[in-house]
C-alpha cells in the first residue's frame, strides 16, 4: 500500500517536472514549440499547481493507512526527487542558447561596472599610500614579478648545468 | 472541553511497535542533530586534512612536487597532475580511509603529486604554455630523479589530464609508462554547460583578463556553483539527515572546507585555457602548439586508460573518452563510472568504483 502511494507520488511528480520544463524552455524561447501569442508569464500561475498538486499528494500519503514506520526516510526520499527533479530542470534551462546569452550580457554588465570601480580603488589605495611614504601594491607586485623572473633564470640555468654534467657522465 | 478535542482529532491510527522503536530512534538521532548542530555553530573545530605524510620534493615559485611515504612495491612511480587554479588538491588526501593518496601508498605506489599553488598578481603573466613546458617538465623531471625509477606513470586529474597529455606529448624524452585521464576533458566540442557558457559569441574572455587582470577566487567560485544550483540545497538536507552520526559530521566538514576554498586564475593562463581548449578545441583537433612544438597526442604510445563519471557536469564522458582515439597507443580502455566529478575520485563511491579499478590497472603494467 505503501510502496504504491510513493509511486503514485513519484509518478506525478516526474510529470510535473516535465511540466516544469516545458515552462522553463519556453520562457528561455526554445523547447516545444509555444502556443501563438503565449500570454506573458505569470509567476504565481506557474508555481500554483507544483505547490498544489505536491500538497495534495501529501496529504494523501499522510492521512491513508498505517503511518509507515519509516515515515523520515520516506521524507528524505521525496525531497532528494524534489531536488534532483529541480536539478534537471534548471540544468537544462542554464544548457539554452538564451540563458548562456543572458550570461553574457550580465557579466559583461558586471565588467563594465568593475573595471572602472577597480580603476579608481586601485588609484586611490596609490594615492594613501604614497601620502605615507609607502610603496604602492603595483610596485610590490612588480618586485614580486621580478623575483619570480630571477628565480625563473636560475631553475633555467640549473636546467643547463643539470644537462652539461649528465654529458659529462656519459662520456 | 477534553472530549470535544478528542471528537476533533479523529480516531489515531495504530501504532505498531517497530513504529514505535523507529519514533524513539529518531528522537535519539535528534538529540544527536541538535548536540552536532551546536557543536558546530558554537565550537567549529578545523578539520585536518591531507593525513597521509609527504615530503617536499622541489618548488618552483609557487608550485610544489609531494612525494607521499609508501612501501614503494611497485617498480614505476605514478605522478598526480591535478588543475591549475580553481581547487586545492588536498582533496586527494581528505582524511584517513577516505583519501586516494593513501589508498595507492597502501598499494605500494610511489606516489608524487604535483601541487600547482596558489598564484598571486605577480603570476598574471603564467601562461598554459609556462606550465606545460616550463613547471611541469621540471616537476616531473625531479619526481623521477627523486625515486630513482627509469620509467614513470602520469595521472591527470580534471584539468590535470590535458595538461598533463599536452606534456607528455611534446616532451618524447619523458619515460612515460603508462597514462591515465580521469575525469579529464579533451574533446571540448562535448564539455556541457561550461562549453556554452565560455563560448567566443558569448563571452569575451579577452574583455575579462583586460579588466580584473586575474580570475578571482570568488567569480570561479560563483561558476561552479552555477553549474549546479541545487548543490547547496542537497548538501544541507544531507547534512541534516546525517548530523547525528559523528563520522559523517566529521567527513562533511573536511569535503566543506575544501568545497569553499576557491583558488584564482592567473590572467593570462585563463586566457590560453578559455580561448585555445575551450574555444578552438585545438588539443584534439592537432592544432595546438605550445612553445612552438606541436601537441600531437598520436605521440602518446604507451597504454592509456580515461576514466569518465556518469553524473560528470564539468568533464561529461563524452570529452573525456576521445583521448583513446587521439592517442597513437594500443593498450587503451575506458571506464565510465558512477559519480560525478568530484565523487568519481573522493569519497565512498570512489573507494569501491575508481581507486581498486585505477591501482589495477597500473599494478598489471608497472
Amino acid at each position: 500500500m505503501a510502496e504504491t502511494s510513493h509511486q503514485q507520488l513519484f509518478d506525478l511528480w516526474k510529470k510535473q517536472v516535465e511540466d516544469g520544463t516545458q515552462q522553463w524552455l519556453k520562457m528561455m524561447g526554445q523547447g516545444a514549440p509555444a502556443a501563438p501569442a503565449a500570454p506573458a508569464w505569470d509567476p504565481q500561475a506557474f508555481w500554483k499547481p507544483f505547490m498544489d498538486q505536491g500538497i495534495a499528494a501529501w496529504s494523501k500519503v499522510m492521512t491513508q493507512g498505517t503511518p509507515s514506520p519509516d515515515l523520515m526516510g520516506q521524507w528524505k526520499q521525496f525531497l532528494d526527487q524534489w531536488i534532483a527533479a529541480w536539478s534537471k530542470v534548471l540544468e537544462q534551462a542554464m544548457g539554452t542558447e538564451g540563458f548562456a546569452q543572458a550570461l553574457g550580457k550580465q557579466l559583461e554588465g558586471f565588467l563594465a561596472a568593475a573595471g572602472p570601480a577597480k580603476k579608481a580603488a586601485e588609484q586611490q589605495q596609490e594615492a594613501a599610500l604614497a601620502g605615507l611614504g609607502m610603496a604602492s601594491s603595483r610596485q610590490v607586485t612588480g618586485v614580486a614579478r621580478q623575483i619570480v623572473q630571477l628565480e625563473e633564470k636560475v631553475e633555467a640555468l640549473e636546467d643547463k648545468l643539470d644537462r652539461v654534467l649528465r654529458r659529462l657522465e656519459n662520456r | 472541553m477534553k472530549d470535544e478535542l478528542f471528537t476533533m482529532m479523529g480516531e489515531m491510527p495504530a501504532m505498531s511497535p517497530e513504529l514505535l522503536a523507529r519514533m524513539r530512534e529518531e528522537a535519539n538521532r535528534n538529540l544527536l542533530r541538535m548536540k552536532h548542530f551546536g557543536e558546530m555553530v558554537m565550537n567549529p573545530k578545523e578539520p585536518k586534512v591531507g593525513p597521509t605524510p609527504r615530503q617536499e620534493i622541489f618548488r618552483t615559485n609557487k608550485s610544489r612536487l609531494w612525494r607521499y611515504e609508501s612501501r614503494r612495491t611497485i617498480r614505476t612511480p605514478l605522478l598526480f597532475v591535478p588543475n591549475l587554479g580553481i581547487s586545492r588538491p588536498y582533496i586527494f588526501d581528505l582524511m584517513p580511509k577516505g583519501s586516494f593518496i593513501e589508498h595507492m601508498t597502501q598499494q605500494g605506489f610511489d606516489f608524487y603529486l604535483v601541487d600547482w599553488g596558489v598564484f598571486g598578481e605577480e603570476d598574471n603573466g603564467l601562461t598554459v604554455e609556462d606550465a606545460v613546458t616550463k613547471i611541469l617538465p621540471r616537476l616531473a623531471r625531479k619526481a623521477l630523479e627523486s625515486s630513482g625509477a627509469s620509467e614513470m606513470s602520469v595521472l591527470g586529474y580534471c584539468m590535470g589530464a590535458p595538461l598533463s597529455a599536452s606534456f607528455v606529448a611534446t616532451h618524447p624524452e619523458f619515460p612515460l609508462k603508462n597514462y591515465i585521464n580521469m575525469a579529464g576533458p579533451i574533446d571540448f566540442a562535448h564539455v556541457g554547460l561550461f562549453g556554452k557558457w565560455l563560448a567566443p559569441a558569448v563571452f569575451d574572455v579577452d574583455k575579462y583578463v583586460d579588466t580584473l587582470g586575474s580570475i578571482p577566487a570568488e567569480m570561479v567560485k560563483m561558476g561552479f556553483k552555477l553549474l549546479k544550483p541545487t548543490m547547496d540545497v542537497s548538501t544541507n538536507l544531507n547534512l541534516w539527515w546525517n548530523l547525528w552520526n559523528p563520522d559523517y559530521v566529521s567527513g562533511f566538514n573536511a569535503l566543506n572546507k575544501w568545497a569553499n576554498e576557491y583558488v584564482a586564475f592567473p590572467g593570462e593562463f585563463f586566457r590560453q585555457w578559455v580561448k585555445e581548449f575551450y574555444q578552438q578545441n585545438r588539443l584534439v583537433r592537432g592544432e595546438l602548439a605550445l612553445a612552438g612544438r606541436p601537441v600531437d597526442l598520436r605521440r602518446i604510445t604507451c597504454p592509456v586508460l580515461a576514466v569518465g563519471a556518469r553524473e560528470d557536469n564539468i568533464a561529461p564522458p563524452g570529452c573525456v573518452k576521445p583521448l583513446l582515439e587521439a592517442v597513437g597507443s594500443t593498450d587503451r580502455e575506458y571506464v565510465e563510472l558512477p559519480g560525478g566529478h568530484i565523487s568519481l575520485i573522493a569519497g565512498r563511491g570512489a573507494s569501491i568504483h575508481c581507486w581498486p579499478k585505477v591501482a589495477s590497472w597500473l599494478q598489471a603494467r608497472s
